[in-house]
């Protein structure tokens, strides 16, 4: 199970690969301004200007990204800088290859070793001392300290647990067919959840569309369907991404059907899950 | 300090009650601006809008326009983040389809005196960088091809794995970047 933070959300959102009538993407423009989510969206931000410039993105969010995601000035100036990162430290690099401190030279040194040995014998005691007469003084200091952070962890903890997410990402990747025997996919549900972002691997890729269903394990009832088009990774690897209300589940087994036509006929394949603790 | 949103067809007055509107106390309240401002440039930034600073003062405008209305509003945030929306929406439709391949940056400011500049700030920065937070970077970008990659790899699992890779090299970069930008201003004056 995987959470909003799921960087390859944050990637097709950014580069405007969302639906912008949708309700993920609403939900994902909410949640992803958080605080605690700055440091994710801004190394996707980072990761995507990265692959730009270094001319791996392939052809088609390339031009997402020239069309829209460098759209404010503020991503032009960051890939700028970024370019500009790149240029300074391949022309720099020797300047900054000896910072370990391993090839230092200091060749005054050697001047000073006999005194080097006195002094350094010297602050050894001296600094026995002091640590002995700090070990005594800090430890009270730090039962103090100690007890403080025991209730502000506390704290947190129960901050935490009161604060659950509204999105459950769920990945299905075998269908019955290939793993018959294997344990399926689960999900927990919450009180707090109100929807599921689903992601199908595929095994094919091509532009095609597909359309998916969900039924219950018996296969009787259909509760939701869809025409969707396949995202397509750079590595040539096709997932359909979605999402779903969480209302449509109960605890049971279900599948998402997902059937595709081509030139030799319809393929149908089933992925089976299953829900825990649905409202 | 100037707030930006002040410049338009506003009375003094209703920006006063705007401030007012987020505290009592002048300082808070400027803080709170501050912050309402770095969330919705932020939206309008993820939102891909090309002058997110001027879709902010538009919030703005709409929500002082409003202000007498607005007192029993508790979460000045929330009320903003909804009109954001709005201006957004708006935003949307009006916006043309265009092309920035001439725009895309180049890494020498047109200005050779500005760049030279820029070089001496990145260099100054880089210095005052933590010796750690530098051999990350510098390792970073060492090598190509192959051996980036596996540098690279050998750099995510010594730092907890590649997303935690990823976050550091960010925040370094980030901090670079302000070191630099502050870097820049200060020469300027």
């Amino acid at each position: 199970m995987k959470s909003i933070a799921d960087r390859n959300l944050i990637r097709q959102y950014l580069l405007g690969r969302l639906d912008v009538q949708g309700e993920l993407e609403e939900q994902l423009s909410d949640s992803i301004l958080n605080v605690e989510m700055i440091d994710v969206v801004d190394s996707v931000e980072d990761e995507i200007i990265e692959e730009y410039v270094s001319g791996s993105l392939n052809a088609e969010h390339k031009r997402a990204v020239e069309k829209y995601f460098l759209r404010p000035p503020q991503r032009q100036e960051q890939l700028r800088f970024a370019q500009l990162l790149e240029h300074y430290l391949e022309t720099r690099a020797s300047h900054y290859s000896a910072t370990n401190g391993d090839n230092l030279h200091i060749p005054w040194l050697s001047q000073f070793r006999t005194y080097g040995a006195f002094v350094a014998s010297a602050l050894v005691i001296i600094a026995t001392l002091v640590y002995v007469n700090n070990v005594r003084l800090g430890r009270e200091h730090l039962a103090k300290e100690l007890a403080k952070e025991r209730a502000h962890s506390s704290n947190l903890a129960a901050q935490a647990e009161s604060v659950q997410p509204s999105i459950v990402s769920l990945t299905l990747v075998a269908d019955r067919s290939r793993s018959p025997e294997a344990p399926i996919p689960q999900i927990d549900l919450q009180s707090s959840t109100q929807r599921v972002v689903v992601e199908i691997a595929l095994l094919h890729s091509g532009s095609r569309p597909y359309y998916v269903r969900l039924e219950n394990k018996a296969g009787e009832a259909t509760m939701w369907s869809a025409n969707l088009l396949p995202i397509i990774s750079s590595a040539g690897d096709a997932r359909l991404v979605f999402d779903v209300p969480a209302l449509t589940f109960q605890s049971a087994t279900y599948s998402f059907v997902v059937s595709s036509t081509s030139a030799t006929g319809v393929s149908t394949k089933h992925y089976d899950f299953q829900v825990k603790g649905a409202r | 300090m100037v707030l930006r949103g002040t410049s338009r067809a506003l009375t003094a007055e209703a920006f006063g009650k705007f401030l007012r509107w987020l505290s009592e106390d002048d300082e808070k309240a400027v803080l709170e601006y501050q912050s309402i401002r770095a969330k919705l440039v932020r939206y309008f930034i993820h939102k891909a809008c090309s002058d997110p600073d001027d879709l902010f003062d538009k919030t703005i405008d709409v929500v002082v326009g409003k202000i007498d209305t607005l007192e029993e509003y508790s979460s000045p945030l929330a009320y903003c983040f909804g009109v954001a929306k709005n201006i957004w929406r708006q935003d949307l439709r009006e916006r043309k389809p265009a092309s920035l391949e001439n725009k895309v940056a180049v890494p020498t400011h047109p200005d050779p005196q500005i760049h030279e500049q820029e070089l001496k700030c990145l260099e100054h920065c880089m210095d005052k960088l933590s010796a750690s937070d530098r051999d990350v970077l510098v390792q970073y970008h060492q090598e190509q091809g192959h051996d980036k990659i596996e540098l690279r790899k050998q750099l995510a699992d010594g730092l907890g794995g590649v997303n935690a890779l990823r976050i550091r090299m960010c925040r370094i970069r980030r901090h670079l970047r302000l070191c630099v930008a502050a870097c820049l201003d200060q020469s300027a004056n």
